[in-house]
């Protein structure tokens, strides 16, 4: 594929020059930062050849200034706004593969590239499979194979022209949203020279909008009235990404099939992601036993993340347990084993990255629309599922109704006590500090109680801590000597001197 | 015949003295519920030319059907002794009207727990032995049982008229097989001698034997006369109202009989006020009661509480602390506090609202369902130092398991709600959840499995379809020998280094620790005495065990063998969690481990506390775990039955060879003396048991009934390392059905090198 054209490099150059920025940060995934210098000198050459007939015109252009991001903080797929803002820069043009979750405070211009996709190959599964079901077709994609649907779905009428078939087949394709967004912020004074990302967000809490129009991730379709998802087999067309993850959780009760561009071939069974469905399922479950939730921040720029944030806060104060915010980038296993008091973590991030689910993984990670099922009292899994946080933001808590009946936990198979209902009077009874005292003196007498490992039997942190055996240095020696000097180790981490030393006598 | 009142009732339930609470237990088949019928009969609810036909206990449909109990069923009695009846018993009494609260229980070994539910609000209990197939295996455990909860058993030796129809015996020689019959029972009791209990074989057990010699000698003289057998049935009928007597006389009352079963049933200290007025079975006493299990009620979804009063009085309306399983005293957890909307007295099909009940009898509450999953201690509200009673232990365990999900996506909901009312409804079922969000319903058999699918499906899910997956067994992974080597896992940062070795535990000591006699609570002191003189362990390495897990107090266990590690208290906890979580899910298949001894060897740690934390020690622990573990020759360990059969001779050969098929091996067969049948005892893997019964009917023309206990955790020989082997099959299954990659995480995964 021509280098110049993957990259829309004239697009690029045409739009910023069109928005008069100065400042531009250049955003690169890992794996194309390869190609970030060949981009820079092109974009750059391109704008100096533009401005150089705008200059005709209207004269005195500044220069623009180009920086290249990489290794963002979080999800590649998202926009690194706090790295763009580290340079001041008016805009950020993301490159490669992206969630285009809307963003806060800087327009984003996304290059998302152009991955090779064979026609007619696609053509013939699509019509083939199509053959073998009378249901309606969606045609789904990745977005890296958005420039080639307009050439299928022309291939698509020939194809049915040729064969003058009978069968009235029905396809329908989603359009992409766009590939400019404005942050937020900015597109409420914007009159809407370009259709904004945002606004679709805004009156789209997921799903069904009023005129029968779905959104998801960056697709956007409408049905025909009266009809329903159920209705359509999902024809998507791409690779095994969290995009198609997305795809599969959200719309759980449609047959999905995949055309897989890179080998030419249909996977038709999705059962591996389905099962991810059921594998959530049982997160939740897990969830609703825990104690102390810990809130990973797992983005600085989707929109709304602070609002989700202080909403899930309250959400899980409001359920009677107890809640830490964490800020430790990207999440890994090591880095999340370092809260073993956490039970569960809830992780607010773009949609693609939030499906998180190892089995490294200490305490499970689920996702702001899990943590609102699973803390909600009374809110029941229908098989709904919501990915992106944005569509939560407006659904207001459910209303805490007088539960009459005591939580059942599937995970010990019983009857669990729930912390609100016992937790109200001892709330009135002591506030703030004397709560605390209260509360570490209990702590203290349960020392020896070999249960208070066992996760999810503390309350909080002090509790927790409370419980170790390891209670932190003893000052109290009984010998007041200072210590004798002793040699340590010397060498490294990898195998120590005096190790090698045994190394070679074994 | 006596018409009686619920007011009547009520009136008698005051007289402790006077009022019996007594369990009728047996071997499957050997006529409790039959007898039990001929005892109400006695007692006067139903007519009397009814009895017999129709089982006034088995209330369900597919009981009746199906010809065997599945829920035990409680009936109050009422029964009024003649003065000149009563002239030789010399204990406590109010008058001569008696109470009887009867409790009918389930004879197939796949419902013993709700014998056991039922043996714990009793006082006495009945075992009836049929007098050809003599003392079976469920009769035993079911009799160890009572004595284990100190229930003072009376003996009554049933079906009589088979002896004599049957086996064609004399007089003389029916004399002898119940003589050995008897002798049977009197052998187990004998292990379980009890100071309290008093000796319970020869003084209660003989004269017994007496009154039903002299039924017997009567019904000699019929028996001469084949025809003339339906005249034996109704001899012996009217022993039932000596059986009653017998039991009044033989049987203790609550008040004679809570002064020894205080000792097993509370936890708290015996000389509390609590322990006190169960001791005296004192009805102003605090409210001390036990709930054994939830009975379905009429209206759907709701359930009775149906449980005992040791003292105090439980009424309508009164505010009671529920104090849940997992209660510890001096904390929230597990504990409400609820009003009680009525309470109940239950007789057979119909129940009878009171406005109270004091202690010593048997009670249903209603308005309590929602709080108790299974069973509570209930006191009065503020009743806030009171200890609960304490739990039941159950003979059998939930080694079955199926897979159910809902043929209807959107009916999750209902099989949500249907799950949570099947762990309500039986006092064995575990409804959980997989890893993998399969629901999961554990039993103690296929037949047990078979009727709570049944009753989620209809009862409790209003006949929402459900989808069933093939029995699952769970499996346990262990090790064989030590490890090869010390294994050694470095931390992410490469800056801690944890060595370790796996060993299995020595013989016995996996299941002291099921048992209860190890584990994290013992005195250390206690523990080392054990471990050294039981099991051979250094007195010294007793003191350094560092956890017991999964779940901290599993079979396994994380011993310290290091010598002068800086910092090694600091990571203790880290070590213990990883290990918490690796034993839970084994490397092989992540099934539990059992009998593994883990040794921490050495440990290297980084300078800085920061880069030894949690998070750098706890995934480590867990590699370096898993890599003691494929070092150390990991086998399977796989549930095993004891299956006992009872059969005529000819039926042998089908049931050799269906055994034979079913990969089980006999180790025990006798010939009952005296009869044509023999015993079989086998062993038999649970995985192999599926469809068992049914083929093995199918064997032998119907003639041998298997009776399945979970008996042990057997290994497999076959080593699940080695490619082809039968035990990596299973291990691709269960990590297939699991939704694991299929291929074991290799040994390179979890070992790091130097």
């Amino acid at each position: 594929m021509d280098f110049e054209s993957n990259y829309e490099i004239a697009r690029t150059a045409e739009f910023l020059l069109s928005r008069n920025f100065t400042r531009v940060a250049l955003q690169f995934p890992d794996e194309l930062l390869k190609d970030s210098t060949r981009v820079v000198r092109a974009l750059r050459d391109q704008l100096r050849s533009l401005r150089k007939c705008g200059a005709e015109q209207n004269g005195g252009n500044k220069d623009v200034r180009l920086f290249v991001m990489a290794d963002t903080t979080y999800g590649s797929c998202c926009v690194d706004e706090v790295g763009a803002l580290h340079v001041n820069a008016e805009c950020v043009v993301h490159y490669g593969h992206t969630c285009l979750s809307p963003t806060t405070n800087l327009p984003a211009f996304f290059v998302i590239g152009k991955a090779p996709v064979s026609v007619p190959n696609c053509i013939k599964s699509l019509s083939s499979y199509a053959l073998t079901n009378d249901k309606h077709i969606l045609v789904l994609y990745g977005l890296e194979y958005a420039y080639s649907i307009k050439h299928i779905r022309e291939a698509l009428v020939e194809a049915s022209k040729l064969s003058n078939s009978k069968s009235e087949l029905e396809v329908r394709f989603a359009d992409v949203s766009c590939s400019v967004m404005n942050s937020s912020d900015d597109h409420r004074s914007s009159t809407g020279l370009v259709e904004p990302a945002g606004v679709c967000t805004d009156d789209n809490i997921f799903g069904m909008a009023p005129d029968n129009r779905y959104k998801i991730g960056s697709l956007i379709w409408t049905l025909p009235e009266g009809h329903r998802m159920e209705d359509y087999l999902l024809f998507w067309i791409g690779s095994d990404n969290p995009e198609f993850a997305t795809v599969v959780l959200t719309f759980n009760g449609c047959d999905i099939v995949r055309y897989n561009p890179k080998e030419n071939r249909l996977v038709t069974d999705v059962s591996q992601q389905k099962r991810i469905l059921k594998r959530r399922y049982y997160l939740v479950e897990k969830a609703k036993d825990a104690n102390i939730v810990g809130i990973l921040v797992g983005t600085l720029g989707v929109a709304g993340y602070l609002h989700m944030i202080h909403q899930m806060k309250d959400l899980i104060t409001g359920a009677g347990k107890k809640v830490y915010t964490l800020v430790v980038g990207r999440p890994n296993p090591a880095k999340l084993a370092n809260f073993p008091e956490c039970d569960v973590f809830i992780y607010v991030s773009c949609a693609q990255t939030a499906l998180l689910d190892s089995k490294e993984y200490l305490a499970p990670v689920i996702t702001p629309f899990e943590a609102m099922l699973a803390f909600n009292r009374g809110s029941q899994w229908t098989g709904a599922y919501v990915m992106e946080f944005q569509g939560l933001i407006n659904s207001s808590l459910v209303e805490v109704k007088e539960s009459e009946e005591a939580r059942f936990s599937f995970l010990s198979g019983g009857y669990v006590e729930d912390v609100d209902l016992q937790g109200k009077e001892i709330g009135k009874e002591e506030e703030g500090t004397l709560a605390l005292a209260n509360a570490m003196e209990k702590v203290l007498q349960l020392r020896d109680n070999p249960n208070s490992l066992k996760k999810g039997t503390s309350r909080s942190g002090p509790e927790y801590f409370a419980a170790r055996s390891y209670q932190g240095l003893d000052m109290h020696y009984d010998n007041s000597l200072p210590e004798p000097y002793l040699i340590g180790r010397s060498g490294r981490a990898s195998g120590y001197e005096d190790e090698k030393n045994r190394q070679v006598e074994l | 015949m006596v018409k009686f009142t619920a007011d009547e009732l009520r009136r008698i339930m005051d007289y402790k003295h006077n009022i019996r609470n007594m369990s009728v237990i047996a071997h499957v088949d050997h006529g409790k519920s039959t007898l039990t019928d001929s005892l109400v009969a006695a007692a006067g609810i139903i007519a009397q030319e009814v009895a017999g036909d129709v089982r006034m206990t088995d209330t369900r449909a597919d009981e009746a059907e199906r010809g065997i109990t599945i829920k035990s069923t409680g009936i109050s009695l009422y029964y009024e002794m003649t003065d000149e009846a009563l002239k030789s018993y010399k204990g406590e009494r109010n008058g001569n009207e008696y109470l009887i609260n009867l409790i009918d229980s389930p004879g197939h070994v796949d419902f013993s727990s709700e014998v056991t539910a039922a043996l714990r609000i009793t006082d006495g209990a009945l075992v009836v032995v049929d007098c050809v197939e003599g003392v079976c295996v469920q009769t035993e455990t079911v009799l160890r049982q009572a004595l284990g909860e100190r229930i003072r058993p009376v003996l009554t030796v049933n079906k009589m008229d088979r002896c004599f129809l049957e086996l064609q015996v004399d007089g003389e020689e029916a004399y002898q097989t119940f003589q050995r019959v008897i002798e049977n029972a009197n052998v187990i009791m004998a292990t379980y001698e009890d100071p309290l209990l008093g000796d319970v074989q020869k003084d209660k057990l003989w004269p017994m034997l007496q009154k039903l010699g002299v039924t017997m000698k009567s019904d000699e003289k019929d028996l001469m006369g084949k025809p003339l057998m339906k005249r034996v049935m109704q001899t012996w009928l009217p022993a039932s109202s000596a059986l009653l007597e017998m039991m009044i006389f033989h049987l203790p009352s609550p008040s004679t009989a809570q002064k020894y079963r205080v000792e097993n049933l509370y936890e708290g200290p015996l000389d509390d006020i609590y322990a006190n007025a169960i001791r005296n079975c004192d009805p102003e006493g605090p409210l001390m009661l036990y709930v054994s299990k939830m009975i379905p009620a009429s209206d759907k979804g709701r359930f009775f509480a149906f449980g005992r009063v040791f003292a105090g009085k439980v009424s309508t309306g009164l505010k009671v602390r529920i104090m849940g399983p997992n209660f510890v005293p001096g904390e929230k957890k597990d504990l409400y506090v609820k009003s009680v909307q009525r309470t109940v007295i239950w007789m057979g099909k119909k129940q009878e609202t009171v406005e109270d009940v004091p202690c010593g009898n048997t009670v249903a509450l209603v308005g309590l369902d929602q709080y108790i999953t299974k069973n509570a201690t209930l006191t009065n509200e503020k009743e806030v130092d009171a200890h609960p009673i304490r739990a039941m232990k159950f003979s059998v365990s939930p080694v079955v398991r199926v897979a159910v999900q809902c043929k209807v996506a959107s009916d999750l909901p209902k099989l949500v709600e249907g799950l949570k009312r099947l762990a309500k409804s039986d006092p064995m079922v575990v409804c959980s959840i997989e890893e993998s969000g399969e629901h999961i319903i554990a039993g103690a058999g296929e037949l047990h499995l078979e009727i709570c699918l049944k009753d989620l499906q209809d009862d409790f899910m209003g006949g929402a379809e459900i989808i069933k997956s093939d029995p699952v067994v769970s499996f346990r992974e262990t090790v064989l020998e030590k490890s090869c080597r010390t294994v050694m896992s470095k931390s992410p940062n490469k800056h801690n280094r944890l060595y370790m070795e796996a060993r299995p535990l020595e013989e016995g000591l996996a299941e002291a620790i099921d048992d209860g006699r190890i584990g994290p609570r013992d005195d250390p002191k206690l523990r080392s005495k054990i471990l050294s003189e039981e099991f051979g362990w250094d007195k010294d390495l007793a003191k350094k065990i560092w956890c017991f897990g999964p779940e901290t107090t599993g079979p396994n266990m994380v011993v310290d063998m290091c010598k002068g590690v800086q910092y090694l208290n600091e990571i203790k906890d880290s070590v213990v969690a990883g290990f918490q979580w690796a034993s839970k899910e084994g490397a092989l298949a992540e099934e539990n481990m059992r009998g593994i001894c883990f040794e921490v060897c050495d440990v290297v740690l980084h300078a800085d506390a920061i880069h030894r934390g949690g998070g750098q020690v706890i995934p480590t622990a867990r590699r370096v775990i898993y890599a003691s573990q494929i070092t150390a020759k990991p086998r399977l360990l796989e549930p095993v039955y004891l299956v006992e059969i009872q059969a005529p001779e000819q039926a042998l050969g089908g049931i050799y060879s269906v055994l034979n098929q079913k990969r089980g091996h006999v180790f025990e067969e006798i010939q009952r003396p005296g009869t044509p049948l023999y015993n079989i005892k086998a062993y038999l893997p649970v995985v192999e048991s599926f469809g068992f019964s049914s083929t093995l009917r199918a064997a032998t023309s119907g003639q041998a009934f298997p009776q399945c206990v979970f008996d042990h955790w057997d290994m497999m020989s076959s080593d699940p390392l080695e490619s082809g082997s039968q035990a990596a099959q299973l291990v691709t299954d269960i990590r297939k059905r699991k939704g694991l990659k299929e291929q074991m995480t290799p040994l390179s995964e979890f070992e790091d090198k130097l």
